[in-house]
């Protein structure tokens, strides 16, 4: 079956804006915000993954940072202590992400709903203290950094900007590729396979899907996309660290995701745009002073878990379909 | 072997033990009466916590934290009455949180409930970093816990603390039975628990009883907190980790029993003590995985955990 992609006006709008917001970023930004503006955009992709695990999938997934985590640790286990080369490193990130995945998939095969979402929450919360266990992946309590950089080759300069530039473009091509694979991923058959297990489970064994292996399959996709964003925060920062790895991380990308829309690629883009203004908007107000009540809660609007709790009770009242199904009818 | 050794752990595990019952017990509670497992349970506790905190400091703005919590009329009290004002404030957020969050959404999907509970465990974490910081706060132990202040039982020390603690716990439980089996709103909530349809059609409020439950858990969550406050210090995470170890609790007992949360929470207690402890690999740090492990495995195998009713699902 052929989809026909249409792209709506609105849609082709947002699509140019955007293009043209990150074609002008590399001019107008030094190398510090260039470099925190790619950290926001390789946020796409584990968000994308909840997006795969929750929306497409319909298990529950709380623990996404465990999975970011696993990623960044093996990237920097790989390209510092085994030597790999970058690419190979992050493919290996994706790979041992993509295995955890699939461990906690296995569960996931008899445990459902809110119990599975009891499951990942609690791997969320015991993923710190857990890493802190193995400080040859991890560097222990305090981090570690990699010795490796990913620079950009001498055709480039060897200024710190080109760098910048070259892991910015690096990101976002890797991004787009992602979100390409996806889109195709979910419109094909295994993808249709997936949505027809989260509608009814007993309905799509009888059409013959293999439950075990699509469960497994989507939860390591979708791990896979958040080791991903792991093994890109290491090309960024060269450190890894236990404490970029909280609950409330976890918490904050499974919201990002339900915010933008689940079970929509284009809310997954949506959630995070909404996350970068609410951001910036954030970090004006907070600033501000002498409003009594007032600015205390502007500071509030700065910490990105108040901002996005908020949003997550407050979506799921009005737009129970996150931001991409404003339009949509609600059921 | 050495039982001495093996007696005072045991001893030492029971304090914890009765953290993880209480606050196991106030999900159980809503369980049985919504379906819903309340994630933010464990920071509605740390919030009841910090209220106590404030009613102990009374006056002092520096200590006292800001936002909201600069309206608590600042009079010191003891700590009793600190730890009764506090299941009191912890009891008017559940019922709040009931009637504004949780009512709407009853004819709602589970992913509805979920990500309620889990927008309030990250807006009431981050409001309480806020007003109080992340800094940990030095609470007073609720009964005395100082050095030599215990029992000599063959040559273990079993702290009066840990008695106390037991007992508080005790009496609650029996005023929770007293309640359930012999009050006209208790026999409502019992009635709501087993089936909600029915329930409405013989003229019960199903959802003013809900919100009594809502209190009622969120007590034993402050209780618990104010227990915990102590040992493991207050801070805006102190209930995340106990959090596991109460889901854990509750879902070895069985999520609807409990009986089971209470027998789930010496388990729990004592495993996270005497594994680590007898098992060199795990040590300290790891103690949380055989627990998390264990809860899995329930899930798994058997749902219903030792004490909860099967769930028959129908196709």
């Amino acid at each position: 079956m052929r989809i026909r992609t249409r792209i709506k006006p609105l849609q082709g709008v947002a699509v140019f804006l955007i293009t043209a917001w990150l074609f002008c970023l590399p001019f107008v930004s030094t190398t510090t915000e260039l470099r925190q503006h790619t950290q926001v955009i390789i946020t796409v992709l584990a968000v994308l993954g909840v997006n795969i695990a929750t929306g497409y999938g319909g298990m529950i997934s709380l623990g996404h940072g465990v999975f970011v985590g696993v990623g960044a640790f093996a990237t920097g286990y790989f390209v510092d202590g085994m030597s790999f080369p970058w690419l190979l490193a992050i493919a290996m990130g994706i790979v041992t992400a993509s295995v955890a995945g699939a461990l906690v998939g296995i569960p996931a095969l008899r445990i459902k709903g809110i119990h599975l979402a009891l499951v990942t929450l609690c791997m969320a919360i015991v993923f710190q203290p857990l890493s802190k266990r193995f400080p040859a992946f991890t560097g222990g309590v305090s981090g570690k950094a990699i010795e490796a950089r990913f620079e950009a080759p001498l055709w480039l300069g060897d200024s710190r900007m080109a760098s910048a530039v070259y892991r910015y473009v690096f990101c976002i091509l890797v991004v787009l590729v992602a979100l390409g694979l996806t889109w195709n991923l979910v419109n094909s058959r295994a993808g249709r396979a997936m949505r027809a297990l989260r509608d009814n489970d007993t309905a799509a064994a009888i059409y013959g899907i293999n439950l075990v292996r699509t469960r497994v399959i989507t939860f390591a996709i979708s791990a896979g996309l958040a080791g991903l964003a792991g093994a890109l925060q290491v090309v960024l920062v060269p450190y890894v660290s236990q404490d970029n790895y909280t609950v409330q991380e976890s918490l904050v990308i499974y919201a990002t995701a339900v915010i933008g829309g689940l079970g929509s690629i284009w809310g997954s883009v949506l959630g995070v745009i909404a996350r970068t203004g609410f951001g910036a908007l954030g970090e004006r107000l907070s600033g501000m002073e002498g409003f009594g009540f007032v600015s205390e809660f502007f500071e509030l609007l700065d910490e990105q878990a108040f901002v996005f709790g908020v949003g997550l009770i407050a979506l799921t009242f009005v737009f129970p379909r996150g931001l991409a199904g404003i339009r949509r009818k609600n059921k | 072997m050495d039982y001495v050794l093996l007696l005072q752990r045991i001893f030492d595990a029971l304090f914890n033990s009765a953290i993880y019952s209480s606050l196991a017990l106030a999900l159980v509670i809503i369980f049985r009466a919504t379906g819903l497992l309340n994630f933010a349970q464990g920071e509605m506790a740390t919030f009841s916590g910090y209220i106590a905190f404030v009613f102990l400091v009374g006056p002092q703005p520096r200590l006292k934290g800001g936002g909201l919590a600069g309206l608590i009329p600042g009079v010191p009290l003891s700590v009793p009455l600190a730890v009764v004002g506090a299941v009191l404030a912890g009891m008017a957020v559940g019922a709040a949180t009931e009637r504004v969050l949780i009512r709407p959404l009853r004819n709602a999907p589970e992913l509805s409930l979920v990500n309620v509970s889990i927008g309030l465990l990250l807006v009431i974490n981050s409001l309480m970093a806020q007003w109080w910081g992340t800094g940990p706060r030095v609470f007073p132990a609720l009964f005395p816990a100082g050095a030599g202040q215990n029992f000599n039982i063959f040559g273990a020390r079993l702290r009066y603390s840990t008695i106390g603690v037991w007992a508080l716990l005790f009496v609650v439980l029996v005023c929770l039975i007293f309640l359930l089996k012999r009050t006209r709103i208790g026999l409502a909530f019992r009635a709501v628990s087993i089936n909600q349809t029915n329930s409405e059609l013989v003229g019960i409020p199903v959802g003013r009883v809900l919100m009594y439950g809502w209190a009622l858990a969120a007590g034993f969550g402050a209780l618990a907190a104010c227990i915990s406050a102590n040992s493991v210090l207050l801070e805006p995470n102190m209930m995340l980790r106990v959090l596991v170890y109460a889901f854990a609790a509750a879902t070895l007992g069985g999520l609807d029993s409990p009986k089971g949360a209470l027998v789930g929470g010496v388990i729990v207690g004592l495993s996270q003590t005497l594994i680590p402890a007898y098992v060199p690999f795990i040590g300290f740090e790891l103690s949380v995985l055989p627990v998390l492990i264990a809860m899995t495995a329930v899930l798994l195998v058997r749902p219903a955990g030792l004490y909860g009713t099967k769930r028959v699902e129908r196709v």
